[in-house]
């Protein structure tokens, strides 16, 4: 629920509210937004270190690779989740515990895997998260990661725009007619 | 300089405010509107073409920087909730008003749909609501512009809901489907609830409040947030005393009558908060009924993908979010349970994608699928209705004060056996109606949330049982009046505003009447 929790306030934010089943002290105006962080620098985290930042782009360019369109790296996700991040200490522990949990289960550097090996190790952990399971620290880390990095990527111009192909503020004299075949 | 006595002191300027206010003005009563938020201008306040990557934090703040008022408090600003509304307009049908009548369950309300049809009338003619003519018995037609076409999607699920013998019915919203000469027409931007930067959508300020501001009568007071209802020692209210919204400094503003219309909760707490000698628990409360039978909508809702328009090319289809409705249809059929329910579909907007968090896997797999799925996405949202009772209510937390060092008000909601009932029935008619459309359904809501918050003040004929007289006229406090959602002594299942709309009309027309014949 949690989750399903934070994914409402962040449609909630962006504003399909009224008709939308928020719980109540969800609806509009009575949550609280949260204070707009400082925008930062590409590449230069603000929470991470460099060598978590590191662990944490590959992370996060795995989740959602460049195709004919950027990955997560390509479109700022990093930076994006160390916004994030920077404001929040349960998110600090789990992402925290996440790296070392990773590092640890490659043997000391996650990033120093070839790739095969990269996927191999978070699949049990994507596989245990899509079953509902949330028990060790990879598990929780790989959530976290894989929900602020959907987040990052389709809220941003090339995840939005680009992949999705949505343009947003279309402006239409009339709504058209839907011509769907009868089957 | 002698302080101005108003005719008439109306805290809120939304859909009960907005609307009385201005009618009273234009019937020549000297109005006073005190709204706790700033003036807002609907042209360039609003984030309403905004997208969520020109924000560091990518949440697009609801309105610009430097125009405080919606952001950090709950909807304070002149035209109130109607400015972020979603625009559902439907009438309450007789079955609505007298529940207990017909069924034994729930309330009846004080009036019936006869008594509300003039004023749904008037609403529809000042504001403009688009749809079409149902026939339905549980559903009454009003005077509309012509309906939008419905979405793909609609078209879709309108045919599988067909497959059950229920009828999906285009949606009735306060958006102008036609211009006239003071709005234009909709144009289909698909996020009306960041605000309408062009008030095709209804809102209070814009048609309402601003074209009375004419007549000289009426006069605003924004950014002055009302803490107490004054009432004299002759049993009558004199006025509101109000906090500046940034000073702090206390003001007053003065009338022979006071209208309490700030939104359901704020009101029960304001009243609450309005304690003297005579009404120890509450200003009005000699029934002890002012907070309870809280009795907001019943919603959960099921995420769903339309497989036909997976993989699809993504339209610019977002229109006025949504086209479609389905309406109550449980009244005439064999159920273990009272009340009904309706549904609202396809009203998400493309600039979010939370749903993307719970497609499984990742990977170039993970994209595609998210890729392929994104034109097909919805939410159908099911509302119930709940019955009053005792055990849901609102009342005042004094350990814990909001900024302004006001206790904030408690919610306490209770699920009876009958809410439950409706809640895994319309779940279930829900899915089986998108399964029936060729739905791929993500995730269904595991309890039921609330929404539209109505009830805790209600009117009624005995001053025993209710807050309220059939006019909204408080039973204890002659020149008390309330007028927002607070004053349902049901809910039905229907979304409230043009309800809250045509009382206000009502109850404007009621204390014109009262003050021309001198008995204010």
């Amino acid at each position: 629920m949690a989750d399903r929790r934070e994914a409402l306030k962040i449609i909630g934010a962006i504003g399909t509210t009224c008709a939308f089943p928020f719980a109540s002290g969800e609806l509009y105006g009575q949550h609280q937004h949260p204070a707009p962080g400082k925008q930062a620098e590409i590449g230069k985290p603000q929470f991470f270190t460099a060598a978590e930042f590191a662990v944490i782009s590959r992370v996060a360019d795995l989740i959602i690779p460049a195709t004919e369109t950027p990955g997560a790296v390509g479109a700022g996700v990093p930076s994006y989740i160390d916004l994030v991040v920077q404001t929040n200490e349960q998110h600090q522990t789990v992402f925290r515990a996440g790296v070392k949990f990773l590092d640890a289960s490659a043997g000391g550097s996650f990033v120093s895997l070839t790739e095969d090996k990269q996927i191999a190790l978070l699949l049990p952990l994507s596989d245990a998260v899509d079953r509902g399971e949330l028990n060790s620290a990879g598990e929780k880390f790989f959530r976290a990661m894989k929900s602020m990095t959907a987040d990052g990527y389709y809220t941003s111009k090339i995840g939005m725009s680009d992949e999705l192909g949505y343009h947003g503020g279309t402006v239409l004299a009339e709504y058209p007619n839907c011509e769907i075949p009868e089957h | 300089m002698a302080i101005k006595t108003y005719d008439v002191v109306v805290v809120g300027s939304g859909a009960g405010g907005g609307v009385l206010s201005a009618h009273l003005a234009r019937a020549g009563v000297d109005v006073a509107v005190v709204e706790g938020g700033p003036k807002v201008n609907t042209r360039t306040d609003f984030n309403t073409h905004a997208m969520p990557y020109e924000f560091a934090n990518r949440h697009i703040p609801t309105m610009k920087a430097g125009k405080p008022g919606f952001d950090s408090e709950r909807s304070r600003g002149v035209g109130g909730k109607t400015m972020l509304w979603n625009a559902v307009a439907w009438r309450l049908s007789e079955r609505d008003f007298k529940g207990r009548t017909f069924e034994g369950a729930g309330e009846d309300w004080p009036i019936g749909y006869k008594d509300m049809t003039p004023y749904y009338d008037r609403i529809e003619r000042e504001v403009g609501v688009c749809g079409n003519l149902d026939h339905l018995e549980d559903l009454p037609d009003g005077i509309f512009l012509p309906p939008v076409p419905m979405k793909c999607s609609d078209v879709m699920i309108q045919r599988g809901a067909a497959k059950l013998g229920l009828k999906i019915i285009h949606v009735r919203k306060s958006t102008l489907s036609r211009a006239t000469p003071a709005r234009p027409a909709c144009h289909f931007c698909g996020n009306c609830m960041a605000g309408c930067d062009v008030a095709a959508k209804y809102n209070s300020a814009d048609v309402h409040m601003n074209p009375a501001l004419k007549t000289g009568h009426l006069e605003i007071f924004p950014n002055s947030i009302v803490r107490e209802v004054v009432v004299s020692n002759e049993n009558r209210v004199t006025g509101v005393r109000f906090l500046d919204r940034t000073t702090l400094k206390e003001g007053e503003v003065r009338g022979r009558s006071v209208v309490v219309a700030c939104a359901c909760v704020q009101s029960i707490a304001l009243l609450m908060m309005s304690k003297s000698a005579l009404y120890p628990s509450g200003l009005g409360n000699s029934s002890g009924q002012l907070g309870k039978h809280f009795v907001p909508h019943m919603t959960g809702g099921v995420d769903v993908f339309l497989k036909p328009l997976i993989g699809k090319k993504l339209t610019a289809d977002e229109g006025f979010l949504d086209h479609a409705y389905l309406p109550s249809f449980m009244h005439s059929r064999k159920r273990d349970y009272a009340r009904s329910f309706g549904a609202q579909f396809g009203y998400q907007n493309r600039r979010s994608v939370g749903w993307a968090r719970q497609i499984p896997g990742f990977g170039k797999d993970y994209k595609q699928a998210i890729k392929d799925k994104y034109p097909s996405y919805l939410t159908f949202s099911p509302y119930g209705e709940k019955l009053p009772d005792a055990r849901n209510f609102v009342d005042l937390d004094y350990e814990k004060k909001d900024s302004f060092g006001l206790p904030l008000a408690r919610r306490h909601v209770v699920w009876t056996d009958n809410d439950m009932k409706i809640f895994h029935d319309m779940q279930n008619w829900s899915k089986e109606i998108l399964l029936q459309a060729g739905g791929e359904i993500l995730s269904v809501s595991k309890e039921p949330n609330t929404n539209h918050e109505l009830g805790g003040c209600r009117m009624g004929n005995d001053p025993r049982t209710s807050v309220l007289n059939a006019y909204c006229q408080s039973h204890d406090v002659k020149n008390l009046f309330v007028v927002d959602g607070s004053v349902f002594p049901s809910a039905s299942e229907k979304n409230p505003t043009h309800t809250i709309m045509a009382l206000a009309a009502r109850t404007a027309e009621h204390i014109a009447d009262r003050l021309k014949k001198g008995e204010m």
